[in-house]
């Protein structure tokens, strides 16, 4: 079709030349350019992808607030994801996403850009791949987080909240810089390496959590953070090993009028995130189990906040029995800790005396659900969690420390569509 | 007579064991012959390959890989059917050896995290052997290939 038009084009173009009015050949000129450039591109649509999600769930909490007023019935989570791709040329990929997630308190559904990156394929054989991504990108941690605010592709309607916290999801989910990746595709499995660096994005979530509550200044990261990881799967992908790591540093600074007594000096908050990943599938069940270990110092806050070092610690075992194609039921337990010396919170009670109650330095979950692939676009699911501690609440949600319950449970109803 | 019916009752025993050895073997043949037609993969006449191994075909199906190992210049284009298709499912399970859902969640985790593509989901074999005919670097995979399609296959080694 766009030859024919070329063809007509060209014609015009020869007859209005020969017609010396070089206005109007010069706007034939740039018709023909035009129509090259769509025929072009009608090629290229071959290599264009849309996809994408939405998702509307229906929370209730018997204590605590989790997503919006949950205690009272929330429907505070929506998550909504429209993403493309371009394969330019096989060793040339452009890709991004827009994310809009409503989460309570947390977020209020603002569409956000979750990536959008440039993937340079240096290398590309059957034995091995070397490229590089730069722009925005999802960080490889754990098996979940590149894919995390995608209902489809997590084990539950909540990921393990002990390893990956929704009360400080930005810290961890994407990084603006480079990363540096090399597969090998060997005889025994598929051994895959990523080194990278980038700002991470800290928002008022970030500041909740590691401050406590939103001081009158600015948490801000200031320096690139790093990150490694390393993954092994086998032939088959029924093994999955992996390993994967970043760091952040962060700077406090303070409002100029702020009051000195009320809020903290220009202090750091620096740490380092660790996940160690282990998973083992059968056609009807799937094992996974997750460590993780959060180093976090802060320093030089001034006397209102002294030097403090804490080890986060998170866990979880879980299984997915996948009983009919299109039922599949979960079983998890999780348990995560503000600080490994100090599980049952009792220092962090006596450091803040009393602010921060010892609940919140722990959390322990046992989660149970069944999802429903109605078909290939359409999923249900719901999910029961009975909670002992709060650590994994954020103080954004809860801001009434006196009123936080060490004992809850929640059930939430999530359906969710794609594309 | 009695040695005589014992010889003849011998002789009809050893036809009916001939008898059921050409029915376990005809029927072992049915299997095979089953197992080799139930599933082949098949590629568009531009790609200049007869074989692959299994982990090339894995490679080439998960999306991992974007040109024609023996042609630099020819990208790669993957055909599936549904993942509820009887068809997309016996492929992956005895073909590439990979459970259908974690195929989709390799899928995903390169879509959601923009490190990659996915397949086109084709709704039919007839449809899927004419993509492959019109789509230079095509590869898909079918049941039966029925003859005079204008596709070639691929065998596995």
């Amino acid at each position: 079709m766009s030859v024919f038009y070329q063809k007509i084009l060209m014609f015009t173009h020869f007859v209005w030349n020969k017609l010396r009015q070089p206005a109007i050949g010069m706007m034939t000129t740039y018709l023909l350019l035009l129509a090259e450039v769509t025929s072009a591109a009608e090629s290229l649509s071959d290599q264009l992808q849309v996809h994408g999600f939405i998702s509307q769930a229906v929370l209730h909490t018997t204590e605590n607030q989790w997503l919006g007023d949950s205690a009272h019935t929330s429907f505070a989570f929506t998550e909504i994801g429209v993403n493309s791709s371009l394969r330019l040329t096989p060793r040339l990929l452009f890709s991004g996403q827009i994310l809009s997630r409503r989460a309570g308190e947390l977020s209020n559904g603002t569409p956000t850009i979750d990536f959008a990156l440039a993937d340079f394929n240096l290398v590309s054989s059957t034995h091995n791949q070397v490229g590089i991504r730069a722009g925005r990108f999802k960080n490889p941690l754990g098996l979940y987080n590149e894919t995390r605010d995608v209902p489809f592709t997590r084990s539950g309607i909540f990921l393990p909240q002990v390893i990956y916290f929704d009360k400080v999801r930005n810290l961890a989910l994407s990084s603006d810089g480079l990363l540096f990746y090399n597969d090998f595709y060997l005889e025994n499995g598929n051994i895959s390496f990523s080194l990278g660096g980038g700002w991470p994005l800290v928002d008022t979530n970030v500041e909740n959590a590691y401050l406590f509550r939103n001081f009158s200044g600015q948490l801000q990261a200031d320096n690139p953070g790093w990150l490694a990881s390393f993954w092994y799967s086998n032939q088959s992908e029924r093994f999955k090993l992996g390993l994967s790591a970043m760091t952040v540093d962060m700077q406090f600074n303070p409002n100029v009028n702020a009051l000195p007594f009320t809020t903290p000096g220009a202090g750091h908050v620096d740490l380092l995130y660790l996940v160690a990943s282990v998973q083992y599938n059968t056609e009807q069940w799937s094992f996974t189990a997750e460590y993780s270990r959060e180093p976090i110092e802060w320093r030089q806050f001034g006397q209102l906040f002294p030097d403090y070092k804490a080890n986060a610690e998170g866990y979880y075992l879980q299984t997915t029995y996948r009983f009919h194609p299109q039922w599949e039921w979960l079983l998890r337990y999780e348990e995560g800790f503000a600080n490994r010396a100090d599980r049952h919170g009792n220092d962090l009670e006596q450091i803040s005396h009393g602010f921060i109650k010892k609940e919140m330095g722990f959390s322990k979950i046992f989660s149970t659900g069944l999802r429903w692939n109605i078909n290939s676009q359409w999923m249900l699911r719901a999910e029961y969690q009975l909670h002992n501690g709060c650590f994994i609440l954020s103080p954004r949600e809860n801001p009434d420390f006196s009123q936080l319950e060490r004992n809850w449970s929640l059930f939430t109803l999530q359906i969710g569509f794609r594309f | 007579m009695l040695i005589d019916s014992i010889v003849l009752s011998q002789v009809i025993d050893s036809n009916r064991w001939q008898w059921w050895r050409h029915i376990i073997v005809f029927l072992m043949s049915c299997s095979c012959l089953h197992l080799v037609q139930a599933q082949t993969i098949i590629i568009n006449p531009s790609v200049h390959l007869t074989c692959i191994d299994q982990n090339t075909a894995r490679l080439l199906f998960t999306m991992r890989i974007q040109q024609w190992p023996n042609q630099e210049h020819l990208p790669v284009r993957v055909f599936v059917l549904a993942d509820d298709n009887p068809v997309h499912r016996e492929f992956t399970k005895t073909v590439l050896e990979i459970f259908p859902y974690q195929l989709r969640h390799v899928w995903d985790r390169q879509l959601f995290s923009g490190t990659g593509q996915v397949p086109i989901t084709l709704t039919s074999e007839q449809e899927m052997i004419m993509s492959i005919a019109k789509t230079p670097g095509a590869i898909g995979y079918v049941s039966i290939l029925p003859k005079n399609s204008n596709v070639y296959t691929l065998r596995l080694e």
